[in-house]
């Protein structure tokens, strides 16, 4: 009996095919330990944040961690026992108890309470900022692909807008605290926050939207500039409408790099604490120019200002979690979105 | 004829419609100059930085210059040469230390000496080295006076500055009465260093004397017991008399020092471009040196783009020309993903898990051969490195995914047509073909990486020193600061409009323009190579 014949155009085991296969289980490897890298990153955080976020019993969400401002930690024993208290329960234990009064405690700032105030400033400078991206933003686009020709400079635009792109996170910190803070004499407040972060988002605005007006077919205008309507007209009905949906999609992923960035709010925004919420201010005008806490300063603020231990870890790790998890389903919802959307219009 | 034609009215259209017209503009051409406009913004925003950061940065140079001036006229200057002389003793008392160290060790673990009698068998090394330490002692003494005597001239000139703006504001505010009350006392800088010049022929006696005794302890020095011992001392007698030989050229710069010599324009620029020290808050002299932040920023960006290049365009070569269709859609947004997460969340992360992790692997005696390993600065090029190359991943790998998208298939087809195998094709015809595109997607990385600020001003150490390249490939595991962080930690607590204010925008300013050039060669490579299709 002889071995079964093999086949003539059977791929036989060679030496090339083998490194070939090397060559392809390396690129793979690469690939999924940038994935591993990203997964390690969101675990871990996500893994020791839940301990602050959740608990074991109903509600099973830690409300005060979303409801409070920061405070600061006492640790103390007092009769033999051990406590944990914020700012506010300290001092009014010290009235219940008034042989606490000279009792020895360790104190970390910022430790305790929650991190309302943040939560809150950084909404509004997402609103804020996202809203004068998208008006400027989504103008530019409108005359670059509907109005403009080729030409020196529209060339001299597209490559203003490529290098902005470019432009270092803090670059836009420095010249929004020389243009805005000072010059302008805002001081440190919401108004030149938005400004700023708003110049820095332009131009993933601008390429977004672009390439949304870009995806409606060219019949579409044509069609409705046969029928004799103007130019604004067919831009207002025929070609907006069936861009806005990929506009405001790609621009969710401005907002992910809005709320993430803390280096241009640094000296134009945000304050390291502020007691007052941003609504309480005595005149309406007021409100534009206050300083808030933002997430992401937040975090810096208590990773890099405050001792690494067990009781700061849990407003460190906390934090992280929830502003990891804002970005990322902002993010994540723009990606599916746009998956969607690419897969239903089909024109 | 020809009258009756002009007189007539022109004829009619069928249909005729008004229009409005605002300052000569029909409504269509308003709303098109408005949508201009807002395309014009990119323009301006880019301006507005330009003119911000040189509104803000320019008056560092005069002020610099100002203060190099300050620093001959009060005799800073001078003093420093004497401190020069006396701060390269003290390096070679450092080696000696370092001598001592080894010997030490020798003892104590190859012949398993107690560390009494280690001690003990050292006394004579011990007594070597108290002498060579003190033979430079008369001179500190004179340094301490002198730094002094200088910092007194220094603090009067700036006293009166500080009362001549007062007179400015007072006058400025229309109080004359008030701005004559002020005294000012005009520094007479030749007066001043009178005392300080005069200790000049005190200083050369005893330079000589120094110069003498520490060759005379030479003399001195104690036998080495191994071979590799006694070529260190060797080389240290080397060096000393070398510093020796070295001693008449500090007299001869303090002979010819003139306090009156003009500090030319260039060194106000070419002290920051080419400074070599980042010092502020002294109560000597604040230098403002660029290079040791450009240093940490480029060694930081080498370390993140030698680990995110191969993985960037390694990943995108397998999801481009490899992987199945499944997984190109289950990665790629995961990838795109990774991109998301804020670069002040990694900080924190490096800060909170890897600096310690990455510590603990370089502890593994197995791994001890890797340069640098152990070592014991949690924070350092290394930890931000590696958290700069998550951020650069998602960037590179994108944008050369998309370069890898355009290589036409006829390419493809033609490679496999010939017999060609998958990795032929992909290493011979796509790579090459699209490595315009992959070189401007790392440069654009590169770009990134150089901009972030969070991770490094967390991660990266904070140590405004230029790194030890000796110590080779292990350098990367010294903390530096960068660029970026130092604007980030320094600009809240400056006082606006000092020296050190504007030197923070200077660097904005370098940096602008670095990203400026960045995009520029990408962009150039890009529109140079790109594969013409035909």
């Amino acid at each position: 009996m002889s071995a079964p014949a093999v086949h003539l155009f059977q791929s036989q085991p060679n030496a090339a095919r083998r490194s070939e296969r090397a060559a392809f289980w390396l690129f793979r490897a690469a690939t999924y330990l940038v994935l591993a890298c990203g997964l390690g990153v969101f675990g871990t955080i996500f893994f020791k944040g839940a301990g602050t976020v959740f608990k074991a019993e109903a509600p099973f969400i830690n409300t005060t961690f979303f409801t409070d401002a920061p405070e600061s930690l006492y640790i103390f024993e007092f009769e033999g026992k051990k406590y944990e208290m914020g700012d506010g329960a300290f001092r009014a234990f010290k009235e219940k108890h008034p042989a606490a009064a000279k009792v020895k405690s360790e104190s970390y700032v910022y430790s305790a309470g929650g991190i309302y105030p943040c939560i809150v400033g950084t909404v509004l400078l997402v609103v804020g900022s996202m809203t004068i991206a998208l008006v400027l933003g989504v103008c530019a686009a409108i005359y670059l692909n509907e109005y403009a020709r080729d030409g020196v400079f529209i060339r001299f635009v597209r490559l203003a807008i490529l290098n902005l792109a470019g432009v270092p996170s803090i670059v836009f910190g420095l010249f929004g605290f020389g243009m805005f803070v000072i010059y302008f004499g805002w001081n440190v407040s919401l108004l030149a926050g938005w400004f700023t972060l708003a110049f820095m988002v332009l131009p993933v605005v601008i390429t977004a939207s672009e390439e949304s007006l870009k995806a409606v077919p060219k019949g579409f205008r044509e069609g409705s500039l046969a029928l004799g309507a103007t130019k604004w007209q067919t831009i207002r009905k025929n070609v907006v409408p069936y861009a806005l949906p990929g506009i405001l999609t790609s621009s969710i992923l401005g907002i992910a790099r809005v709320a993430g960035e803390t280096a241009p709010i640094m000296f134009t925004a945000a304050y390291v604490v502020r007691d007052k919420l941003p609504w309480d201010v005595e005149k309406a005008g007021d409100f534009f120019f206050q300083g808030v806490m933002a997430l992401p300063y937040h975090i810096y603020v208590v990773s890099s200002k405050i001792p690494q231990n067990d009781y700061t870890e849990r407003v460190q790790y906390g934090t992280a979690f929830v502003f990891l998890l804002v970005v990322a389903l902002i993010a994540a919802s723009s990606i599916l979105l746009r998956n969607h959307l690419r897969s239903r219009y089909k024109w | 004829m020809s009258e009756s034609n002009s007189t007539a009215a022109p004829a009619a259209f069928a249909v005729q419609k008004r229009r409005l017209r605002l300052l000569g503009l029909t409504l269509d051409d308003t709303i098109k100059a408005f949508f201009g406009g807002n395309a014009v913004v990119a323009i301006v925003v880019l301006t507005l930085i330009t003119i911000f950061l040189l509104r803000e940065g320019l008056g560092f140079f005069t002020q610099n210059s100002q203060s190099l001036r300050v620093y001959r006229q009060a005799g800073l200057e001078y003093v420093d040469f004497i401190r020069a002389e006396v701060d390269d003793h003290t390096a070679l008392t450092r080696y000696l230390s370092d001598l001592r160290l080894r010997q030490f060790t020798a003892l104590t673990e190859t012949k398993q000496l107690p560390l009494e009698e280690a001690n003990a068998a050292l006394a004579t090394f011990d007594a070597f080295a108290d002498r060579f330490g003190s033979t430079v002692d008369p001179l500190r003494s004179l340094l301490s006076d002198l730094t002094e005597q200088a910092t007194a001239i220094k603090t009067k000139f700036i006293v009166t500055g500080d009362k001549k703006e007062e007179r400015r504001q007072l006058l400025a505010e229309g109080k004359t009465a008030e701005a004559a009350a002020v005294q000012i006392e005009e520094t007479d800088f030749a007066g001043e260093l009178k005392p300080l010049l005069a200790t000049l022929p005190a200083f050369k006696e005893g330079n000589r004397e120094f110069g003498r005794a520490l060759l005379a302890t030479l003399d001195g020095a104690p036998v080495m017991p191994a071979p590799e011992l006694a070529v260190r001392m060797g080389k240290l007698k080397q060096l000393t008399r070398a510093y020796v030989a070295g001693l008449p050229a500090v007299e001869h710069a303090l002979e010819t020092w003139d306090y009156t010599r003009p500090i030319p324009a260039w060194k106000a620029v070419s002290s920051f471009v080419f400074g070599r020290q980042w010092l502020t808050a002294s109560f000597w002299q604040d230098w403002y040196g660029v290079i040791p932040l450009f240093i940490g920023s480029l060694m930081v960006s080498i370390v993140a783009l030698v680990l995110a290049v191969p993985l960037g365009v390694g990943a995108a070569i397998y999801i481009n020309q490899v992987a199945t269709l499944r997984e190109q859609r289950i990665i790629k947004p995961c990838i795109e993903f990774i991109s998301a997460i804020p670069s002040v969340v990694l900080g924190f992360f490096g800060i909170a898990v890897l600096g310690q992790a990455l510590r603990a692997l370089s502890q593994v005696s197995w791994l001890s051969w890797m340069p640098g390993f152990p070592y014991s600065e949690r924070l350092n090029i290394l930890t931000a490195g590696c958290l700069l190359a998550l951020i650069a991943v998602p960037t590179i790998f994108t944008l050369a995914e998309d370069a890898l998208n355009n290589v036409p298939r006829a390419f493809k087809e033609a490679s496999f047509a010939l017999g060609a195998s998958r990795l032929q094709t992909i290493v011979k015809i796509i790579v090459p073909a699209s490595l315009s595109g992959i070189i401007s997607a790392v440069l654009l990385g590169l770009g990134r990486v150089v901009g972030e600020t969070m991770v490094v001003l967390l991660c990266a150490g904070n140590r405004i020193a230029i790194p030890d390249f000796t110590a080779g490939l292990s350098v990367v595991t010294q903390p530096v600061h960068t660029m970026t962080g130092i604007i980030a930690q320094e600009m809240g607590e400056v006082v606006r409009g000092s020296i050190h204010y504007r030197a923070l925008f200077v660097v904005g300013l370098v940096l602008f323009a670095l990203s400026l050039l960045i995009n520029y060669v990408a962009q150039g490579i890009v529109r140079k190579y790109r594969i013409s299709i035909g």
